[in-house]
């Protein structure tokens, strides 16, 4: 009789764990499919854009800076400041986890990391040449809110920026309206805020502004803001090391 | 009463909403530079405004003979310079053209002006560029020293990102990438070089043309050159290079390069003698960034063409005795050996470089300090700087920037013209 007992109770673990299993996946797919959504709302394909960055400091004072950027597929980001004119000219390639800045003063590109920041205030070189969320995260988790899905995302790789990143994505659109950044400890690093949401023609309809801060940074604040976000396609030879010298052609 | 709800809506709510409007639009709002679609001519530069105060090196050979002849100078001496740089880029559909250059003011009736750069290319594609004139180029990975930079204009080491001379030479890129595979993309660069004019101030021989080659490769996560220079009278030399990021915080790089041919001048018996120096020169490096968002550049360098501590002290001494000899004759000579044949800005055989950045200290905004060594491991001796940097406002920097040199009278930083340099930097960008 125990023995029977024991067979039943191995027998409904073993279908739990088959139904657990299955849900656990059902769920996963379902997240990186939200999230490679995401990722096309927001970078659709190969696409050029300008953006303003605004460093605001706790004493009100705010520093500023202007990009031309151009990016295609999931993984090739390349970068143009065009002011302030202490750092005109600079431009900056990342190509998955490779990231490079050309100085036209120094005359030649040099490998520098993700974690660094060329531009100071919240946002980190990873920050500023992001690519797509699904090129670096996994999906483990999905919660329905009443009006938005809520990913856990994991970070695929040891390099990446961010050891988890916890999003919230409008149920009806895809748009996301919040991501916050988590270290592997556990700690909330960054806030980023997804605001004004703005139709860019051709079918791009994404946010506009990303506001970002940080507990680590108090009283700091950046805001990106989008403008003429354009699909153009690049050919691969425009994001490598001996093209940014010649970044400024493609404007 | 509809009629009032409507009245208030449009007199209240309506107004609210258009300046709450009109206030978001203006905070997220900004000009975009203009885009020309035709020609664009573009100007930028920067004025750099030094102020330095040096104490100069009574024992040093240098000292004595670059100001041999003037007044006794005091211990200390100051120095009020401007460097004025100036940048113009043309660009229409295929065709560029790019001048840089560099004046120098130093004292009323003294202007200096240097073309740095002045050329203009054709960019066929992204994949294909050519172009002639005027051109620095900068191969190599190493931050301080670079020796596969065959083409380079031998940078300061003590300021490495400072603006240099380019090179008459006429240039072809070929750039390519690929989508899958070991190689992600490939470019190979050829530059040739021919002489600068010395006969008349405007001809040189044919045959004293030299030429390099370089082939790139970007291998998964790596960067990898291989270059080669070839030239009559001239060393050839083989390199190769490489740089990666071993963790998101941690890069390093590496420099090799073997000269075959390749003579260097040595005083032997009170003469120029020319020694053949053949062998490898190397590189290794790393840049670490650490928690504290400090970054670190060590390097290791290996200058096989260097002198030994035996050689610079002949060196010292031949300048020395010339110096002692007060004839003018000798001293003109050992003047101009020193613009010519040791002109390098590192003239032994190994060296330390190591620095240490931080921006923005104890939340000082806008600042930034830093602090690097050259240690030379041959004699012992080595230059410590720390640094100071400043952005008031932008496109402006002030730079507090002191020197000081170390080592005995003998070795190569003991024996420079100044013991000891305070420099100011007011720097503005346009």
């Amino acid at each position: 009789m125990h023995r029977y007992k024991f067979f039943h109770i191995l027998i409904f673990f073993f279908i739990a764990s088959i139904i657990w299993a299955q849900e656990s996946a059902t769920t996963e797919t379902k997240g990186n499919a939200i999230l490679k959504k995401v990722d096309e709302i927001l970078t659709p394909g190969s696409v050029e854009f300008y953006r303003k960055l605004i460093n605001e400091e706790p004493n009100g004072n705010k520093k500023e800076f202007i990009f031309y950027s151009v990016k295609k597929d999931r993984d090739k980001v390349a970068m143009l400041y065009l002011s302030p004119a202490s750092d005109k000219g600079r431009a900056t390639l990342r190509l998955g986890e490779n990231m490079w800045l050309y100085i036209p003063n120094v005359g030649k590109p040099i490998r520098i990391t993700s974690l660094q920041s060329v531009v100071g205030g919240v946002f980190n070189n990873a920050d500023i040449m992001r690519l797509d969320y699904s090129a670096e995260y996994d999906a483990i988790n999905l919660e329905e809110g009443t009006a938005d899905y809520i990913l856990g995302l994991k970070a695929k790789t040891r390099t990446v920026s961010y050891d988890s990143l916890k999003m919230w994505v409008n149920k009806k659109n895809n748009i996301v309206k919040k991501v916050e950044c988590y270290a592997a400890s556990g700690k909330l690093l960054k806030t980023l805020d997804f605001k004004n949401v703005k139709d860019f023609g051709k079918g791009i309809v994404r946010p506009a502004v990303i506001e970002t801060t940080s507990p680590l940074y108090k009283g700091f604040k950046s805001i990106l803001i989008y403008s003429k976000v354009n699909r153009k396609n690049f050919p691969d030879e425009v994001f490598s090391i001996n093209f940014l010298p010649r970044l400024s052609e493609l404007r | 009463m509809t009629i009032i709800k409507y009245s208030f809506l449009s007199c209240r709510i309506i107004p609210i909403l258009f300046f709450w409007g009109t206030a978001f639009a203006q905070d997220y709002d900004f000009d975009i530079p203009e885009e020309e679609e035709k020609a664009k001519i573009e100007f930028s530069g920067n004025l750099d405004a030094r102020w330095a105060v040096l104490q100069t090196n009574k024992s040093s050979p240098f000292y004595g003979l670059n100001f041999f002849g003037m007044e006794k100078p005091d211990e200390y001496l100051s120095q009020y310079r401007l460097d004025f740089y100036f940048n113009g880029d043309y660009s229409y559909k295929q065709v560029g053209f790019t001048i840089r250059t560099f004046t120098e003011y130093t004292h009323e009736g003294s202007i200096d002006l240097f073309i740095f750069e002045l050329f203009g290319n054709l960019n066929f594609s992204p994949r294909l560029t050519m172009g002639i004139g005027k051109r620095r180029y900068n191969w190599g990975k190493g931050y301080a020293f670079n020796p596969v930079g065959y083409v380079n204009t031998e940078k300061d080491p003590e300021n490495p990102d400072l603006a240099l001379a380019g090179k008459s030479s006429a240039f072809i890129y070929y750039n390519r990438s690929f989508s899958s595979g070991l190689i992600q993309n490939l470019t190979f660069s050829t530059i040739i070089l021919p002489q600068e004019a010395y006969i008349l101030d405007k001809y040189a021989g044919l045959d004293s043309t030299s030429l390099a080659v370089k082939l790139y490769l970007l291998l998964q996560n790596i960067d990898l050159d291989f270059m080669v220079f070839i030239g009559k009278n001239q060393p050839q030399l083989y390199g190769m290079d490489f740089s990666t990021n071993l963790m998101e915080n941690f890069e390093v790089h590496g420099e090799v390069s073997y000269a075959n041919n390749e003579y260097t001048p040595v005083i032997q018996d009170s003469m120029v003698q020319m020694t053949n120096r053949d062998g490898f020169s190397y590189l290794l490096g790393l840049r670490y960034l650490n928690d504290l968002n400090i970054t670190f550049i060590a390097e290791y360098y290996h200058n096989n063409s260097g002198m030994t501590n035996l050689e610079y002290e002949n060196y010292l001494n031949f300048l020395r005795s010339n110096l002692h000899s007060l004839e003018t004759e000798l001293i003109s000579y050992s003047k101009s050996i020193m613009t010519t044949n040791f002109r390098t800005k590192n003239l032994m055989r190994d060296y330390i470089y190591f620095k240490a950045s931080l921006p923005e200290p104890f939340d000082w905004l806008y600042s930034s300090v830093s602090i690097f060594t050259i240690y030379n491991v041959n004699d012992n001796s080595f230059v410590l700087s720390p640094q100071i940097g400043y952005k008031p406002f932008t496109n402006s920097e002030i730079l507090f920037w002191p020197s000081f040199f170390f080592g005995d009278y003998n070795s190569e930083y003991g024996s420079k013209q100044f013991k000891n340099k305070v420099e100011i930097w007011f720097r503005f960008y346009f």
